[in-house]
């Protein structure tokens, strides 16, 4: 049986083909979420990568703040709960998930048995996001993917004490007109992103195993700052992106069972 | 028949000005009455209609003329609505001075509204001592001798016949809310439309109506959805509603400021009505704006969930709302250890999109259920 998951974030779209429920055979990703032709884009690049089609599918869960609007799935789920179900599919042991994703960050526990048990949401600041990377990689005009090994450059990081983005951003101005290092500002961006996310994830409870998930968790800079925050190691798997969209295929795999027995 | 009657309570819900029309054209006056308590028997008994004044979902402008941004939506849209015009024709609003902002809302009122006089009801944080009590009847005593500036009479019968008439309402209220635990086929639209009713019609009405509708609901009834405690000071935004309802979750419970938590507590007989009415607010509690160091409102939550067969509890978190905000933890801790699962969601009175608290709500959908 093959389930297509597909998250449809704030700034990127995700899909994923898994089979019977184990095996990701394609993803696919792209720039553009919710309200732009991502997800279609995503999907297209699934079907050349395979050789199947749409009708091959047997159940499709569409989550992410995209998701309402997404027509042509067979349910929706939160992202919360298929970040979870993905998090775990790849890291059996995993308790703690902490997910930055385009707008938001999201920690989510998990118990024993890999049921969510609780879940803690930044959904209101930016701070803390990957558009605070977003904007800070702007205003030093790099491209984001570059951050972590500017940052990897640092002799003594800067202090980025604001916690607005906005405010922030007139922090960092001044901080270059004062002659600071790029690498140290970028090493105290990450950091600064590490310090919001770190107090998020102790009002959940942090327990190992712990892994990232969302686009920031590409940037080891901020994986390493938070590790050292959290005093925990944080696991890494190169498809930490796509763990909305391996959650939702889990999910319409497990449905699809729930629903033929 | 039940359906004619919720639409009774959503009309009224939805449409406080033509109540409040309603009764000005019967020659009626109309006194606004601020959240969260306020000593509606003493403005009934005084020969003028209580009509509540929670604010409304809507777009905060004027407002920031006097306050700053970071302060409860609910009060701003109060004075929101009060610059604008929408209580045009009100006599007086009495705002108790419950927590801070309700203090400055009462001195911004006086220079931001001038067409409606501004009553103080200043109550005391020490409520249970005699000398507590006693400071509540002065301020009591205050807001009678501004009614009477405004044509009121005030008449210990009469207020002794406005306690009885609120008691009922209580009452009818209390055995509201429990048979809404019963019966999951009302909505949490329709639930919060039943009370939030209670503030535009006179309470006499308003019993009568709630009657009916007990009377209408018939046997209790067994449907798959998940029972909820909802805990907060509002929660009316149709949108947030929607969400519970969608999630297929049932509201068997509420710790909400404008609802159940208004009709908890009677007003006690004694010779002098006056005194009853401080004495009633005296043994009010459970409540994050009524002063308790022993805070039993935590425990009141848990039990009531249990008691209600919740399988989990929503704290519905006005933004900026410091009370509630001191008494959340406690309340997180308190669940955490009987075991009863916990979400917070965060709402305004000038929040459009709802789609952070639907992901919120149907995360814990999930986590309840899966």
């Amino acid at each position: 049986m093959i389930t297509l998951g597909i998250d449809i974030g704030s700034t990127t779209s995700k899909c994923v083909l898994l089979k019977d429920g184990q095996e990701i055979i394609a993803s696919g990703l792209r720039v553009g979420g919710l309200g732009t032709e991502g997800p279609e884009e995503a999907l297209a690049d699934l079907w050349k990568l395979t050789d199947l089609d749409p009708s091959a599918v047997t159940r499709t869960i569409v989550t992410g703040y995209g998701r309402n609007k997404y027509e042509g799935a067979d349910g929706e789920v939160s992202e919360l709960t298929c970040h979870a179900l993905g998090g775990r599919f790849i890291f059996p042991d995993l308790r703690t998930l902490i997910d930055i994703g385009g707008q938001d960050a999201k920690i989510i526990s998990l118990n024993e048995s890999g049921r969510m048990s609780n879940f803690v949401m930044n959904d209101k600041c930016a701070a803390g996001t990957g558009r605070f990377l977003d904007v800070m990689a702007n205003i030093l005009r790099m491209d984001i993917n570059d951050l972590e090994a500017c940052a990897a450059q640092s002799e003594k990081p800067a202090s980025i004490s604001s916690t607005c983005t906005v405010f922030a951003e007139s922090e960092v101005i001044s901080q270059l007109a004062n002659g600071v290092s790029r690498p140290d500002l970028v090493a105290g961006i990450c950091e600064s992103v590490a310090s919001r996310v770190s107090a998020l994830a102790r009002r959940a409870g942090v327990v190992p195993r712990v892994c990232m998930s969302g686009g920031v968790a590409r940037n080891g800079a901020v994986r390493s700052a938070l590790s050292k925050s959290l005093e925990v190691d944080i696991d890494f798997d190169p498809m930490a992106q796509y763990f909305g969209a391996i959650g939702a295929a889990l999910y319409g795999y497990r449905q699809a069972l729930k629903q033929n027995s | 028949m039940l359906q004619d009657t919720l639409k009774k309570f959503h009309e009224a819900a939805s449409a406080p000005r033509a109540q409040m029309d309603k009764y000005m054209a019967e020659g009626r006056k109309v006194v606004l009455t601020a959240p969260v308590y306020t000593p509606e028997e003493l403005i009934h008994s005084m020969g003028f209609v209580p009509m509540g004044a929670w604010g409304a979902d809507m777009e905060l402008k004027r407002a920031k003329e006097y306050f700053p941004a970071f302060l409860c939506s609910i009060v701003q849209s109060i004075l929101e609505l009060g610059i604008g015009g929408a209580y045009k024709g009100a006599s007086a609003i009495v705002i108790p001075s419950l927590c801070d902002t309700l203090k400055t809302l009462g001195e911004n009122w006086k220079y931001a509204v001038d067409d409606i006089k501004f009553i103080p009801m200043t109550y005391p944080q020490n409520r249970k001592p005699d000398y507590g009590i006693a400071f509540t009847k002065a301020g009591y005593e205050r807001v009678i001798k501004d009614l009477e500036e405004l044509g009121g009479k005030y008449d210990p019968e009469a207020l002794a016949e406005s306690c009885k008439v609120y008691n009922a309402h209580n009452a009818v209220m209390r055995r509201v809310d429990e048979a809404l635990a019963g019966h999951p086929e009302i909505t949490a639209a329709q639930r919060s439309d039943i009370f939030k009713s209670a503030y535009f019609m006179t309470k006499e009405e308003h019993t009568a109506l709630c009657e009916e509708f007990l009377a209408e609901l018939g046997d209790s009834r067994a449907e798959d959805k998940l029972g909820i405690v909802v805990s907060g000071i509002l929660t009316d935004a149709p949108q947030l509603n929607e969400i519970f309802d969608d999630m297929g979750m049932h509201i068997v419970a509420d710790d909400v400021a404008a609802q159940s938590r208004q009709y908890r507590t009677d007003v006690p007989e004694a010779d002098d009505p006056l005194q009853a009415l401080a004495l009633k607010f005296a043994a009010m509690d459970n409540c994050s704006v009524l002063y308790n160091v022993k805070k039993p409102r935590v425990q009141w939550i848990v039990d009531t969930a249990k008691a209600r067969g919740a399988k989990g509890v929503v704290v519905v978190m006005t933004k900026f709302c410091d009370p509630e905000e001191f008494d959340y933890v406690m309340i997180k801790r308190a669940c955490e250890a009987a075991d009863l699962p916990l979400a917070l969601v965060e709402v305004d009175r000038q929040m459009v999109h709802f789609e952070q608290v639907r992901t919120n709500l149907e995360t814990f959908r999930d986590m309840l259920s899966m």
